[in-house]
């Protein structure tokens, strides 16, 4: 067994304060649309946490920002398009192995290298979380952290009601898919072993992967984290 | 024999006692002649006690010739004799002497005999202030037909007319008969005599008539008028041709005093010309049947603040040479072209502003109870100056219904502690450009004239941390108006307005109409299509869809207000004031219950049609109200489904995953098993 590198100071920081933002957004979130139903905070404390958390993330957002481009770390969140088929083989096997190969006892298709980090799912879905989705998020919580404000592009995308049904839709996609993320995590070789990575930087990796050829598996999710 | 001496005294006795009654034609009675002795001298005359002086000089021929001569002085002078005669006798007045003396009439001429001629009955029962010595003289009375026969009619008619005699008329109203003599001869009709117009009327004949009114008697006595002044000449004028129906002759032209218009037009200034017809009761008939008074009151107008402009000076298209004809559809037509043309010219400024509120909308839709410049400032002709009460008093006259609700507020009572800036009516709402304020937020301009701080204020308050924004502040402000937050327990809605892209403006209820084939009246039954008087979210987005179909990209602007003006009024103190986010901010607050697409209408009035209390949660009015968002108010009810769908399925896959690992884990323990027995 050894230890690979797999998570940079920079990218364990900014993915615990994202994690940790996350929860307590979508759980400020639903304090103040669901007032009704439930009171973990009073509506003005859910507002003042949301948007003060919703700017430590912005923040927090430059750092992967910044981390991946100056150190040209973005390409392993590229997938290779320019092989197209041979990328849907491999995520259609990456689908496959945890549909059942999983089950099976198959032994993960993808192994987590610091330059090929993600397997082809996570590569498409972080890409697109990333890219578009988190700064969807962010740049649609501002318009509603202050319409008046951002008024001329509130304007241009239809109005503050459109800006709220993108955030809230979000809101609603990241709520199901922070629960797939957890559990994704704990499909290492251990429950746990994904989550210790994420605060250590090392994923251990078995003597296995070193032997591809042989027949021997074992159940390793893949590289979680992003 | 007398001597030469004795015959000159005896000559001298003679003439001196004879010359006496042969100057009195011999006809004198004894006592008559003894009054005389004293009463013949011109000076004799004796001061009365308010000052005026009586004189008591008698002409002896002149009463010898009187049919009163037989009675002598006694006869009539019955409290005098020689005995007691002359003693001290106070009198007030001639006036009161004439009266009292008359009474001496009556003891020969009996009061039912005087009323046998009938005018003179009326006039002895009627003017009571008359006596008889007052129309017949005293001392000289002829008999009556010597005294007609020296009389010219005029002078006939002028004994008793000359007097302040009057008539009254069925209606109670009194007219005086009095004719100045003076005025009269120098009058267009000073030649002609009385009888000329008064054509019933003689030295011999004097009929008594009742009439109902002075305007019946007018309208009878006027008819003599075309005789000489033919109708059709007199309607070659343009006033006359507009007046003539409506004034008689002596309305504007007077009567015994009447002047020729040339001479009327050389002397009068333009105003005294104007007012010589405006000073009479004076009005208009409208196309439509309804009346205009055109009376001015020259005393009100010079009392106005334009008491010192002359006619001409506003209705410049009037002078002693022109007065126009012109028609007008109605009193509202009349008012609507009197604005622009005679009120702009000296208020151009308040015109434009006024121009632009919906008081002139209403005005030019047709609206009777729409107000122009009169109905708050007063007619022009008795308009006054304005100060803070002109509002008060004028808009109460059709909003009297906020009356209790501003007088309860924080305002009114500041104005009755006497502050001077406490707000009236037009503090906020403007005098001139006063806008519909269910239709929009610009009544807010009104409250910061004083609240100028106000932006700040809830600034320091109403903000997203963690970095202070006055804008957020300003969020609000352009869809709640500030009623909504400080009126005092007033039931929150929420207006949803159609607003054209293109133009950013409200779309109008008649082009609304018309974009949906119907007219104003069946705009409600196009919209709600389900027919339950009440639009629901479907019904929203179809008419969306249906502007859009004909090329008209629209958004429903939303906005918070209080139900009524009456509320909006009821403004209380800081303290009062919502403050509490989750009064609108919570999915379900009663504050959005109440819903309603409203549209203004040409006329300045708003249509408000109900909508149901869950339109703005809906997917459906995502895209039509766009740009109306309220955190929780506005929330839509589906995604709160789909955020638990999203849960439950997000907590699904690892579950549905680790019950498939688990119930997989023998396949996975055999291969382990498979492949250690290989090893």
């Amino acid at each position: 067994m050894k230890l690979i590198y797999l998570h940079p100071l920079a990218i364990r920081i900014w993915h615990w304060v994202n994690a940790g933002g996350f929860i307590i957004l979508i759980l400020t979130g639903a304090q103040i649309r669901f007032g009704n139903y439930m009171s973990l905070f009073s509506f003005e404390t859910a507002v003042n946490i949301h948007s003060w958390l919703g700017f430590i993330l912005l923040a927090n957002y430059f750092i992967w920002v910044i981390y991946y481009l100056v150190t040209f770390k973005i390409k392993i969140y590229i997938p290779p398009l320019h092989h197209p088929i041979e990328y849907a083989k491999k995520a259609l096997n990456q689908a496959k192995f945890y549909g059942w190969g999983i089950m099976v006892g198959d032994k993960n298709p993808h192994h987590s290298t610091p330059d090929n980090k993600f397997n082809p799912m996570q590569q498409i879905s972080y890409l697109m979380i990333m890219v578009l989705l988190i700064p969807a998020q962010i740049v649609t919580g501002l318009f509603l952290w202050d319409p008046n404000l951002f008024g001329p592009i509130v304007n241009l995308i239809g109005g503050v009601q459109i800006a709220s049904l993108v955030h809230v839709l979000l809101w609603i996609f990241f709520s199901a898919f922070i629960i797939v993320h957890f559990y994704l995590a704990t499909l290492g070789h251990t429950p746990m072993a994904h989550i210790i990575a994420m605060f250590s930087g090392y994923e251990e990796e078995h003597e296995e992967h070193g032997h591809e050829h042989e027949e021997h598996g074992h159940e390793h999710g893949g590289g979680h984290g992003h | 024999m007398m001597s030469n001496r004795e015959k000159v005294l005896l000559s001298l006795f003679l003439v001196f006692m004879i010359i006496p009654v042969y100057a009195y034609a011999g006809s004198l009675s004894d006592d008559a002649q003894m009054c005389l002795g004293c009463h013949s001298g011109k000076d004799v005359t004796k001061q009365l006690e308010n000052k005026e002086v009586l004189s008591l000089f008698i002409n002896g021929d002149a009463f010898a010739n009187s049919v009163h001569n037989a009675t002598g002085c006694g006869g009539c002078h019955t409290d005098i004799s020689m005995d007691n005669h002359p003693q001290p006798k106070k009198i007030k007045s001639k006036k009161d002497y004439s009266a009292s003396n008359s009474n001496s009439c009556s003891m020969c001429h009996m009061e039912d005999q005087l009323k046998k001629k009938q005018m003179h009955g009326y006039l002895i029962s009627r003017t009571k202030n008359i006596s008889c010595a007052e129309c017949h003289g005293a001392h000289y009375i002829t008999s009556l037909a010597k005294w007609k026969t020296g009389l010219t009619e005029m002078q006939y008619c002028l004994s008793c007319h000359k007097y302040d005699i009057s008539m009254t008329h069925g209606s109670g109203e009194t007219m005086s008969l009095q004719v100045n003599e003076a005025a009269m001869k120098g009058s267009a009709h000073g030649s002609l005599s009385c009888g000329a117009c008064h054509m019933d009327f003689s030295k011999s004949d004097h009929p008594v008539r009742t009439f109902k009114s002075k305007k019946e008697y007018t309208a009878n006595a006027i008819k003599v008028c075309t005789l000489c002044h033919r109708e059709e000449e007199l309607r070659k004028s343009p006033a006359h041709s507009t007046s003539i129906s409506k004034a008689s002759c002596t309305d504007c032209h007077g009567f015994h005093t009447v002047k020729g218009i040339k001479a009327q037009k050389a002397t009068a200034q333009d105003t005294q010309y104007c007012l010589s017809c405006h000073k009479s009761k004076l009005s208009m008939t409208m196309k439509n049947g309804e009346s205009l008074s055109v009376y001015v009151d020259e005393a009100e107008h010079k009392k106005s603040v334009h008491g010192k402009l002359s006619c001409t000076q506003c209705h410049a298209t009037f002078s002693k040479t022109a007065h126009p004809a012109r028609s007008f559809s109605s009193k509202r037509d009349y008012s609507l072209s009197s604005l622009s043309e005679v009120c702009k010219k000296c208020h151009a400024d308040a015109f434009t502003k006024y121009e632009a509120g919906v008081h002139y909308s209403l005005m030019k839709s047709g609206n009777s109870k729409a107000p122009s410049c009169a109905e708050c400032h007063g007619g022009a002709h008795s308009v006054a100056k304005t100060d803070t009460s002109t509002g008060m008093k004028s808009c109460n006259k059709c909003h009297s219904d906020m009356n209790s609700s501003y007088e309860a507020s924080v305002h009114n009572k500041a104005r009755q502690a006497g502050k001077a800036n406490a707000p009236v009516c037009s503090s906020c709402h403007n005098a001139h450009d006063v806008q519909m304020t269910g239709m929009t937020t610009q009544i807010k301009d009104g409250c910061l004239k004083c609240h100028s701080n106000a932006g700040e204020l809830h600034a320091k308050w109403l903000w997203n941390p963690p970095i202070p924004s006055s804008t957020f502040a300003a969020t609000h402000f352009d869809v709640v108006s500030c009623a909504a937050c400080h009126a005092t327990g007033a039931t929150r809605v929420i207006s949803l307005i159609p607003h054209e892209c293109s133009t950013r403006k409200p779309l109008m209820q008649e082009d609304l109409a018309a974009l949906l084939n119907t007219d104003v009246e069946g705009l409600m039954g196009k919209m709600d299509i389900n027919g339950d008087k009440s639009l629901d979210a479907s019904e929203i987005w179809d008419l969306y869809v249906t502007l859009w179909k004909k090329d008209t990209r629209s958004t429903f602007l939303g906005k918070m207000d209080v139900s009524s003006g009456a509320e909006a009024h009821r403004i209380g103190s800081k303290s009062e004031a919502i403050r509490a986010c989750e009064k609108c901010h919570q999915t379900g607050a009663d504050y959005f219950k109440n819903v309603s697409l409203v549209v203004a209408g040409s006329d300045g009035k708003r249509a408000v049609y109900e909508a149901k209390s869950d339109v703005l949660n809906s997917i459906y009015t995502i895209l039509p109200a766009s740009k109306f968002y309220a955190l929780g108010g506005t929330s839509i009810k589906l995604f709160d489904i789909l955020f638990v769908v999203a849960l439950i399925g997000g907590i699904a896959v690892p579950i549905g995953h680790i019950s498939l690992r688990v119930i997989t884990s023998p396949l996975r323990s055999l291969r382990k098993m498979g492949k250690g027995g290989k090893k």
